[in-house]
């Protein structure tokens, strides 16, 4: 291989590490902390995902587009991806349009998934929406949802 | 349209209630073709001092990760009378990636030692109220749900684990004490429904 090649090779991969999404390791406790601060102010959903998942991944778009839509609407997105997925995680938020602060899994699965929602069996995707005013749960399902049941929640949340 | 109003509804039913502690195993009789050709229920597997039913598949990442584990359990338990299945309900992948075929070739490689069956149309599943794999359903001798829940807490590597949620259960069961954790979470892949 060629210096040059190996250059613009370098210069690439500086360039990529550059422009991350800012993906940052959490817990349930402290994302719980996050959708309480944003009681009064904006609507929370919350949206469990992996890589792996590919009705995660073909429901991703939606919600990011959701997003954008409403402006009371703060979108968190939590990976639950392997550490080691960090990179590939960050790569896949910034092709998908995440410009936020998005976060990935930095907890046991068992106590994770009870500080979110001791409803949730562990089944991906799973989403929650908390309401803007109240910051109590308007709903929350496992598996990939249609646009309209999106829609509603989110409304319901947003007292539409 | 058709197909999205019966996917909408998959996603209801689905989601149905998963069974509670203390319930008798369901579907007792529902045949399903193990990787040997036979056709098996859960009446025929049950074991003398307890069942144990794995929901899992061969290709999730976190069946790979945990698979390892379904084989020490059997080579640990089976001697104690419990009995161990693997129940593929991806019926929507029967023809792909979780046909007979293929489960015969992962359990193969994988050192299954334990039978590995398809539940058709996913009926078990939905009876358990399962939803993802790996998903653990633990019954005693009576046919009792006294465990559900995951393997143990780092599907990752097993020399790093802390709380050996399902070993611990079984070492319960067969000691005739309660059951410490009879229920436990772990993120799985969600059973692909027809």
């Amino acid at each position: 291989m060629n210096t040059n090649v190996i250059k613009s090779l370098l210069l690439l991969l500086f360039l990529q590490a550059c422009d991350k999404v800012e993906l940052l390791p959490i817990t349930s406790q402290e994302i719980m902390k996050i959708v309480e601060m944003k009681k009064d102010n904006k609507a929370v959903l919350l949206n469990v995902w992996a890589l792996w998942c590919l009705p995660c991944v073909e429901e991703f778009p939606m919600i990011v587009e959701f997003g954008k839509v409403y402006d009371d609407l703060e979108v968190i997105f939590i990976s639950a991806d392997f550490e080691e997925q960090f990179n590939e995680v960050s790569s896949f938020l910034k092709r998908n349009g995440v410009n936020s602060t998005s976060y990935i899994k930095n907890q046991k699965d068992d106590p994770f998934i009870l500080g979110i929602d001791s409803k949730w069996t562990g089944s991906l995707p799973f989403t929650i929406v908390y309401a803007k005013s109240s910051g109590k749960v308007i709903d929350s399902w496992e598996g990939i949802a249609p646009e309209s049941k999106f829609k509603s929640a989110i409304d319901a949340a947003l007292e539409i | 349209m058709r197909n999205f109003v019966l996917f909408i509804l998959c996603i209801s039913f689905n989601q149905a209630a998963e069974l509670e502690l203390g319930a008798s195993m369901p579907g007792m009789d529902h045949s399903m073709i193990d990787i040997s050709g036979k056709d098996l229920t859960l009446g025929d597997i049950k074991g003398e001092n307890g069942t144990l039913v794995i929901f899992s598949c061969n290709t999730c990442p976190w069946v790979i990760r945990w698979e390892d584990r379904y084989v020490t359990i059997a080579e640990s338990y089976t001697p104690e009378g419990i009995s161990v299945v693997a129940v593929n309900s991806n019926a929507s992948r029967f023809e792909g990636d979780d046909s007979l075929e293929k489960m015969a070739t992962h359990a193969k490689e994988k050192k299954y030692n334990f039978p590995y069956v398809q539940d058709d149309n996913s009926t078990l599943a939905r009876l358990f109220g399962a939803t993802k794999t790996p998903h653990i359903y633990l019954f005693d001798k009576s046919n009792r749900l006294v465990y559900r829940g995951a393997i143990d807490d780092n599907a990752r590597d097993s020399k790093s684990v802390d709380e050996h949620f399902l070993a611990d259960a079984i070492d319960n069961l067969i000691e005739g004490k309660p059951i410490e954790k009879p229920i436990s979470k772990a993120i799985g892949c969600s059973i692909k429904f027809p």
